[in-house]
């Protein structure tokens, strides 16, 4: 029996007067990763912002393992296990690359817990222990997101939420960086969902996928159904 | 070459003040981008804390250093807590608002501490006791440096490398800097914005209350209005270092704490000020963003 992990019913959200959700309908189980994909403007990232609280929903419900999150505080979800990796990685510059990490498990306590998990991340990314004391503005691109995706590991994360991760890298860059997010699903059973303009490469990772339209969740399916629809290869895969 | 000497160490007392009031200024608009201008009333309050609690401990039998050291802390605590609440009802309802809204209510909060102060205590300038305590290792010296600007330079120097460590060393000065560099991440880090805005106004205010007690100490007197031309001052200090830099502040303060007394000293008193403000002209004609400040892209 599946749990379903996250689910939005019916929220809306809006800028001022201008609707950027108008009624979005998901869920996901545990342990699933989801794809949410579609057109610049449809409204992925508000509807991320929209679960983290940076963006307050205007209606609609949002539950987190069963509990009402709507209009909680973005601190407080991330002491829940809600974690966010925004699009554009948001590397503190000043900070160092440790402190980057650091800042991760801000809400933790246990420090041999966090100690254990540096080990872990610098296991995993080794230039990023070369890198420690430098601060996090001076590394590549790729660098960073490997930074961006490690410091949301340290907060020991329940579900993992990921806005464009394949953003502005290098194509051998993101094959790497998509492992790292296969391997933090199947080895560590975090949930995933995907915000990612690579249709074809967010389908190949997901199991499930949804197609969001102007403010609005319009197509879900499989992961592989969607592969193999026709329409759906023409509308968004690019043929 | 002592008359050198002199105005070298007055400019480095009346530049050690204004870095203290210039901190706080700057550590604010680093976070929330906000021009606090009820900043130098804190230091105005800072300093009538002081005497009075001076006149109670001093009642009590309290002297010298014992007298100095725990009037600056009750000013320190008495101004900190002016500052959080200070911000709690003036900035924090506004924290969505318009820049300009915020900025009006600053204003406001600086006329009404003001009016507040000449209203409950006086209008008239008041004797601020000596509390500075006798120094005789000072005597071989004691031409070139008086026991008033040794506890300056001390009591400033040790806030500026305990304010450093704090930054540099805690986890809520971690998370201090990491606001002011990214505020949305900060949030998805999980920081408490709002505790990390009021821990940056009491900072702020605690170190602008000591600079009252200092400036107390070394003028013997202190007057209601004072926190305005001080505060002014302050804040050109730091516009001058660069706005959002705490480094930047203190070499701000410094450089015109030294501009003022040769200018005091080799044109005459009467163009101190006119000095300090022609350098803040200067400084945003030609440097806008300030000796440490970096050019910054308006934030969409």
């Amino acid at each position: 029996m599946t749990k379903t992990m996250l689910e939005l019913k019916g929220v809306r959200t809006a800028y001022g007067n201008i609707e950027a959700l108008k009624g979005v309908d998901l869920h996901i189980n545990e342990g699933e990763i989801i794809a949410l994909l579609g057109a610049n403007g449809a409204g992925k990232t508000t509807t991320l912002a929209s679960i983290t609280g940076l963006v307050p929903p205007k209606s609609g419900t949002i539950t987190f393992e069963g509990e009402d999150i709507r209009g909680a505080r973005t601190e407080n979800l991330v002491k829940k296990g809600l974690i966010m990796v925004p699009e554009g990685r948001h590397i503190f510059p000043g900070l160092t690359v440790l402190e980057n990490l650091k800042m991760g498990a801000y809400v933790l306590k246990d420090q041999s817990g966090i100690k254990k998990d540096l080990e872990y991340i610098f296991n995993l990314f080794p230039i990023l222990a070369t890198r420690s004391k430098q601060s996090g503005g001076t590394l590549s691109g790729g660098e960073q997101q490997m930074l961006a995706i490690s410091r949301s590991l340290m907060g020991k994360p329940r579900m993992l939420l990921l806005d464009e991760p394949s953003l502005g890298l290098a194509p051998i860059v993101i094959r790497d960086i998509f492992d790292t997010i296969r391997k933090i699903n199947t080895e560590n059973g975090t949930t995933i969902l995907l915000v990612e303009q690579n249709a074809n490469l967010a389908l190949m990772l997901a199991h499930r996928a949804y197609i969001m339209t102007t403010g609005l969740i319009t197509l879900s399916g499989t992961a592989s159904e969607f592969l193999n629809d026709e329409n759906v290869r023409k509308a968004y895969l690019g043929g | 070459m002592t008359y050198f000497l002199d105005l070298f160490l007055s400019g480095l007392t009346r530049g050690s003040i204004y870095a203290l009031i210039a901190l706080g200024y700057t550590m604010v608009y680093g976070i929330i981008a906000l021009i606090n201008f009820a900043h130098g009333e804190i230091y105005m309050i800072g300093a009538f804390t002081a005497l009075l609690a001076s006149m109670v401990l001093g009642s009590l039998g309290l002297t010298g250093w014992g007298l100095l050291l725990s009037v600056a802390v009750i000013a320190a605590i008495y101004s900190g807590m002016y500052g959080w609440t200070v911000e709690r009802i003036a900035y924090r309802p506004l924290r969505g608002a318009s820049r300009l809204a915020p900025l009006i209510s600053a204003i406001g909060m600086s006329f009404f501490l003001q009016n507040y102060v000449q209203l409950a205590q006086t209008s008239n300038f008041v004797l601020f006791p000596d509390l500075v305590p006798q120094m005789p290792f000072l005597k071989p010296i004691s031409a070139y440096l008086n026991r008033t600007q040794v506890i300056i330079l001390l009591f400033t120097s040790v806030s500026m490398v305990g304010l450093t460590l704090f930054i540099k060393f805690t986890k809520i000065g971690m998370a201090m800097r990491a606001v002011a560099q990214d505020m949305t991440m900060a949030r998805l880090s999980g920081v408490n914005i709002d505790r990390v805005i009021s821990v940056t106004f009491i900072i702020g205010s605690v170190l602008a209350a000591l600079g009252g007690v200092l400036i107390g100490c070394s003028m013997r007197q202190i007057y209601f209005y004072m926190g305005f031309l001080a505060g002014m001052k302050a804040f050109t200090a730091a516009v001058l270092g660069g706005i959002g830099s705490i480094p930047g502040a203190v070499i701000g303060a410094l450089i015109l704490g030294f501009a003022e007394s040769f200018a005091a000293g080799y044109i005459s008193s009467s163009y101190r000020d006119v000095v300090a403000f022609i350098i803040l002209i200067i400084i945003l004609i030609f440097r806008p963003e300030g000796i440490m400040g970096q050019a910054q892209t308006q934030k969409v």
